[in-house]
């Protein structure tokens, strides 16, 4: 395959851009080529080696390596190009793309159309701003995983992790098993990050104290991180005097949230939500640009990987139909965030063809009803910011939409209770 | 005398505190506070036999990649996570290993077998 045949340009070679090229290829698209700056295709799923992926897609509860290996499988037998140590370095917004190859060299070309899958990245020490020193001992969850799952280090033996982020919860139980002893789970929330599967099984399993309503304050040490100290927060997350105490460690692990990778997308001229982190799409997953299409955790973060092998399935499927030629989603609706829902993608539909709607919510809640606009309601006994709501509209439901209409919002309503 | 025991359902986001009442000759005598059938069936587990997939990595010998993911073929029961893993921590496996293959037999006596969830090249 010449690169100047391209039909269809995935950047990166993770669970979203390769369930996406896979799909460009069963759509029709001849040409479809993964670029990966990595060694090989797979992404994080390598070093996430526990269990609980794809329950939902396979009905099979495999370990990330396993989910993984299916698609890469899926992606030879169907004929997708993977180019691994590729950095994609450029995208214009007439979709020239500009990348470094260890393999190929220098590459410049224009494919016909482009899935952004760049994924996201976690927050480090730097966007939480936690005041001390800057002693070595701090790593985010992610590359403690890293570490500990793929190059074979155990990052230290005494470890207090910021954040219930399931990276978290999952590492906390991950070094217990490998032998250190984690002396805090601090979360700032009254509840955790992540699902309610891991506290239990990663945390009350082997009795890991968690700290829910507290914050790290400081940090402590000079070469070797020594300690940190430890505050409780108040209704606005400030800490409270007085109740600061010190827990001596040797490593901190920070699991405090991840943030959709848009360099490139920004490059290219395409529109962020704010909200989101990622590009704003349509009901196909088009950006703002014609031509580029976006899949995964690079348009917002999922908790699930089963979520982002759909999600991206429909920006490869569509990535295909408009190399082809084929016309993208005709008429824009906005659907705009109404009372705690702090986001809903896709941010557009067409009104004419069925859609799932992913939504999170700004705060925990209970016995709430979900609307969306007049034309679907739905009770829910809670909600959480950390676990996605997601709902199907039928053509039905979306008959009942006025001719003309521009706008729907989305509520997350009280209930009254009996 | 009955006991009471409290366990969180991992059924769904909501996460009841469930109570179960345990009878004096340990059967379970009843299940409160769950908000749903589900929760019924997964406190009754839970309590008369907490079970794990227990996950986790080998040491290679022989191969350029440091470590290898396996996992429990089957759930093994939760006590015997730790001393599972310990047991796995003395192991060093050989390539060729495939996805699948069995690296340890009846792991710390649960009679449950390890495998591979990866590769293993030279
Ligand atoms: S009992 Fe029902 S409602 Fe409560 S956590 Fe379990 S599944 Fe959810």
């Amino acid at each position: 395959m010449k690169l100047q045949d391209v039909d269809v340009a995935v950047i990166g070679g993770g669970p979203a851009g390769i369930a996406a090229a896979i799909k460009a290829r069963e759509t029709g698209a001849q040409n479809v080529v993964i670029l990966e700056r990595a060694e090989k295709m797979g992404g994080l799923l390598y070093q996430c080696i526990h269990n609980g992926f794809g329950l939902f897609y396979f009905n099979e509860d495999l370990t990330g390596p396993e989910y993984a290996h299916r698609f890469v499988e899926k992606a030879m037998d169907t004929g997708v190009k993977g180019l691994p140590e590729t950095m994609v370095t450029g995208i214009s917004p007439e979709r020239q793309i500009t990348a470094v190859s260890k393999g190929e060299g220098y590459l410049s070309f224009r494919p016909a159309s482009i899935v952004l899958a760049m994924g996201c990245r976690e927050k480090s020490r730097g966007a939480l701003g936690i005041p001390g020193t800057r002693p070595a001992g701090i790593f985010t969850a992610g590359t403690a995983q890293r570490f500990v799952n793929v190059e074979g280090f155990i990052p230290g033996k005494r470890i207090v992790i910021l954040g219930s982020g399931d990276i978290g919860m999952i590492m906390a139980r991950r070094l217990t098993l490998e032998g250190a002893e984690v002396a805090a789970v601090v979360e700032m929330l009254p509840y955790i990050g992540g699902l309610i599967r891991n506290e239990v099984q990663c945390l009350h399993d082997f009795d890991i104290p968690l700290l829910l309503e507290h914050t790290i304050t400081r940090i402590h040490g000079e070469q070797r991180i020594e300690a940190v100290t430890v505050a409780r927060v108040d209704d606005s997350k400030r800490p409270i005097a007085g109740t600061e105490r010190r827990i001596e460690c040797d490593t901190l692990l920070l699991s405090a949230g991840l943030i959709p990778e848009n360099e490139l997308s920004l490059m290219a001229g395409v529109e962020l939500d704010a909200a989101t982190g990622g590009p704003t799409v349509d009901e196909t997953r088009q950006t703002s640009i014609s031509g580029i299409f976006a899949g995964g955790n690079v348009v917002h973060v999922h908790d699930l990987v089963d979520n982002v092998s759909w999600e991206s399935e429909l920006a490869g499927e569509s990535a295909a139909r408009s190399a082809m030629g084929g016309k993208g989603a005709q008429g824009k609706i906005k659907l705009k965030a109404g009372r705690n829902i702090r986001y809903i993608v896709p941010q557009t539909i067409s009104g004419q063809n069925k859609v799932t709607l992913y939504m999170r919510v700004n705060d925990m809640e209970e016995g709430v009803r979900l609307k969306i606009g007049n034309i679907m309601s739905k009770g829910l006994r809670v909600v959480k910011p950390s676990e996605m709501l997601k709902v199907e509209l039928a053509p039905e439901q979306l008959e009942k939409l006025k001719e003309g209409t521009s706008e729907i919002i989305v509520d997350c309503e009280r209930r009254e209770r009996k | 005398m009955a006991a009471k025991e409290k366990l969180i359902c991992v059924g769904c986001p909501m996460g009841c505190l469930v109570t179960l009442t345990i009878s004096s000759n340990k059967e379970v005598a009843g299940i409160t506070d769950n908000k749903c059938k589900q929760g019924e069936k997964y406190v009754l587990e839970e309590y008369q036999n907490p079970v794990r997939t227990l996950t986790a990595t080998v040491l290679t010998r022989g191969s350029l990649q440091p470590l290898l993911s396996v996992k429990t073929a089957r759930p093994i029961p939760k006590t015997k996570s730790l001393p599972g893993a310990i047991a796995l921590a003395g192991l060093k496996v050989r390539p060729p290993v495939k996805a699948g293959d069995v690296v340890i037999s009846n792991l710390a006596g649960t009679g449950v077998d390890v495998v591979a969830t990866g590769n293993l090249l030279s």
